[in-house]
């Protein structure tokens, strides 16, 4: 299989000169495997290229499969979809697999059509669109990959993925904060927690729990792909955005045994010279402690063949 | 008046070295008025970026105040909101205007707050801004004030639905924003109440999404093209003409082009003494 990266940031698009070597869209991570159709990981805004370059495919005839899989419907998870080109081609097979919620999948992605915001309502797109409620924990078929999930600690939850094909096995871990310090929910938090008061014993529990099913989902995967938006001091003011930082995924890479780890969801006024230097100081760090990972930081257009032939 | 450009694209953002000199945020322009105030005229992503800027002056300490207008409410218009950093600053005052469906100021406020919805933002809702935020209707029919100055809106046709174009006039002068403007037809001469609200304007900014031959595949999408803008700056006899909104997918060289082709076409309507000028991000134009 391939995994290529279309969009690599957090929070928001950031087009601009400070941004042109990593890239400015939002999350979206095509899988294709050697024989079957793409699985992409969430729909943010690098999703619209992504798109264009599958109507060089079936898809522009009407014939295309895709497979899109949905982290959060946070905006820059989802704001791409209304400019996926294949979605206005009849006769394209499109399933969207997101967390199941109080409300049903369509009415949560018929939201961003609806007209005081968008001028094509989802039920005018011309292709075949299906909505797979996914809860954590479970696992399903997609072609020949296998797919499972497990939640992650971001406000009003998002869910990890790992996608299984062509003897080899990638993770997307994103949005997150690191288990330890904080448990987040559907509360809105004004003021940043503080990080030195004991959990109650439920809380510890929960983020133990969740904790374990990351390394569980991660264990001995050829890439994780990890939610390092902030820098560990900017997590620590920050603790309820929902973010982690480079030296908890390093954590969570050793203890999962993974081959490879790439930093992704880039802050949105991360500078590409920002990028690289965090990039090469966690890259001492990893060869400092002779981890057996490797450590890349994801930018758009990057490549990463994994797995048979 | 002083006009800045912090979002000159539309539709969606559109990052990358291609787009590196117009620049790739969405809508977003700001007005300085002659005694200080500001006025901010659209919330594309460009607002983030604004915002940040605002935040090294008076906004940082909670002693800001400014008015937006709010063309429409379609999501490169909006988008910038929930990363406009002086709405969490508490002691800030914003008043918004915009359109208000049958007038109404608590269905224009709705559709806001419906995009802060938990399912899409870790905000939740507009309550959660410290900032004092108002929203208001504004008036078609009549002028308003904010700033200190007077403002008149204008609803015309975008696609399906409607946004406001907004005459700003101070001194004796005049700035223009008409950006989303879907003629009666596609290709049809702008209609005469339109140009008599951008009469004599000094500058007034138009949208320019396409090129004719674009369109011809996007109909009646609600934009102009450079041919309708070139139109409207000759009959309505401005000084200057802004392009703005450019299509997503054109590169900086489509837009040089694409300025080239709309300087061309104000010549041949017998517009050779409109100024042209290219709205790019971080310019600023003074009136």
């Amino acid at each position: 299989m391939k995994v290529r990266f279309w969009g690599v940031r957090g929070s928001i698009p950031v087009p601009g000169r400070a941004t042109n070597r990593y890239g400015g869209n939002t999350s979206c991570v095509e899988v294709r495997p050697n024989n079957g159709s793409p699985i992409i990981i969430d729909a943010g805004t690098g999703l619209r290229r992504l798109g264009k370059s599958l109507m060089e495919e079936s898809f522009r005839d009407g014939r295309g499969k895709a497979s899109i899989l949905i982290s959060h419907t946070h905006w820059d998870h989802v704001q791409g979809l209304p400019f996926f080109s294949p979605l206005y081609r009849e006769g394209n097979q499109v399933e969207i697999y997101a967390r199941q919620r109080d409300l049903h999948l369509e009415a949560v992605f018929s939201a961003q059509h609806r007209a005081p915001y968008f001028p094509v309502p989802l039920s005018a797109m011309h292709a075949e669109m299906r909505f797979h409620e996914v809860i954590e924990g479970a696992n399903f078929q997609i072609g020949n990959a296998k797919v499972s999930c497990t939640r992650l600690n971001h406000p009003w939850v998002a869910i990890a993925y790992r996608v299984e094909v062509d003897g080899a096995a990638v993770v997307y871990c994103s949005d997150t904060a690191p288990f330890a310090d904080y448990l987040l929910g559907t509360d809105f938090v004004t003021q940043a927690p503080s990080l030195d008061g004991p959990l109650s014993p439920e809380t510890e529990a929960e983020l133990a729990h969740m904790r374990a099913g990351v390394i569980h989902l991660a264990r001995g995967a050829d890439l994780l792909i990890y939610d390092t938006q902030f820098t560990k001091e900017e997590y620590r003011q920050r603790p309820h955005w929902g973010h982690s930082h480079p030296d908890d995924a390093i954590q969570i890479s050793r203890e999962a045994g993974v081959k490879s780890l790439c930093l992704f969801h880039h802050a949105p006024l991360r500078s590409d010279d920002d990028n690289d230097q965090i990039l090469a100081q966690y890259r001492d760090v990893v060869t400092a402690q002779h981890d057996k990972f490797t450590l890349v930081s994801a930018y758009e257009g990057l490549e990463i063949p994994l797995g048979d032939e | 008046m002083k006009i800045r450009f912090w979002g000159v694209r539309g539709s969606i953002p559109a990052p990358g070295p291609d787009t590196n000199r117009y620049g790739g945020n969405t809508s977003c322009v700001s007005v300085t008025t002659a005694t200080g105030g500001l006025i901010i005229i659209d919330m594309g992503t460009g607002l983030m970026h604004l915002g940040n800027s605002l935040m090294t002056r008076e906004f940082g300490k909670g002693q800001g105040k400014a008015a937006i207008l709010l063309s429409h409410t379609h999501w490169d218009h909006i988008q910038g909101l929930g990363f406009f950093a002086p709405v969490f600053i508490a002691g800030n005052r914003f008043t918004v205007w915009g359109p208000g469906p049958y007038g109404s100021a608590e269905m224009l406020e709705e559709i806001l707050e419906g995009q802060m919805d938990p399912n899409f933002s870790p905000l939740q809702t507009l309550k959660n801004f410290s900032a004092t935020f108002e929203v208001k209707a504004a008036p078609t029919d009549a002028v308003f004030e904010a700033e200190g100055v007077r403002i008149r809106a204008r609803e015309h046709p975008h696609g399906a639905t409607t946004a406001l174009a907004f005459r700003i006039e101070e001194n004796g002068k005049t700035f223009v924003y008409a950006s989303d403007v879907g003629q009666p037809e596609d290709g049809a001469p702008p209609a005469a109440d339109a140009i008599e609200f951008y009469r004599g304007a000094d500058v007034l900014l138009h949208d320019t999404t396409y090129r004719p031959e674009d369109q011809a595949t996007r109909r009646n999408r609600g934009f102009s093209t450079y041919e309708d803008a070139a139109a409207a700056a000759v009959a309505a006899q401005v000084k200057r003409l802004v392009t703005f909104h450019y299509d997503q997918d054109y590169s900086d060289d489509d837009v040089d082009a694409l300025v080239a082709s709309c300087r061309n076409a104000l010549d041949v309507r017998g517009g050779n003494t409109i100024e042209i000028v290219p709205a790019r991000e971080g310019d600023e134009l003074t009136i």
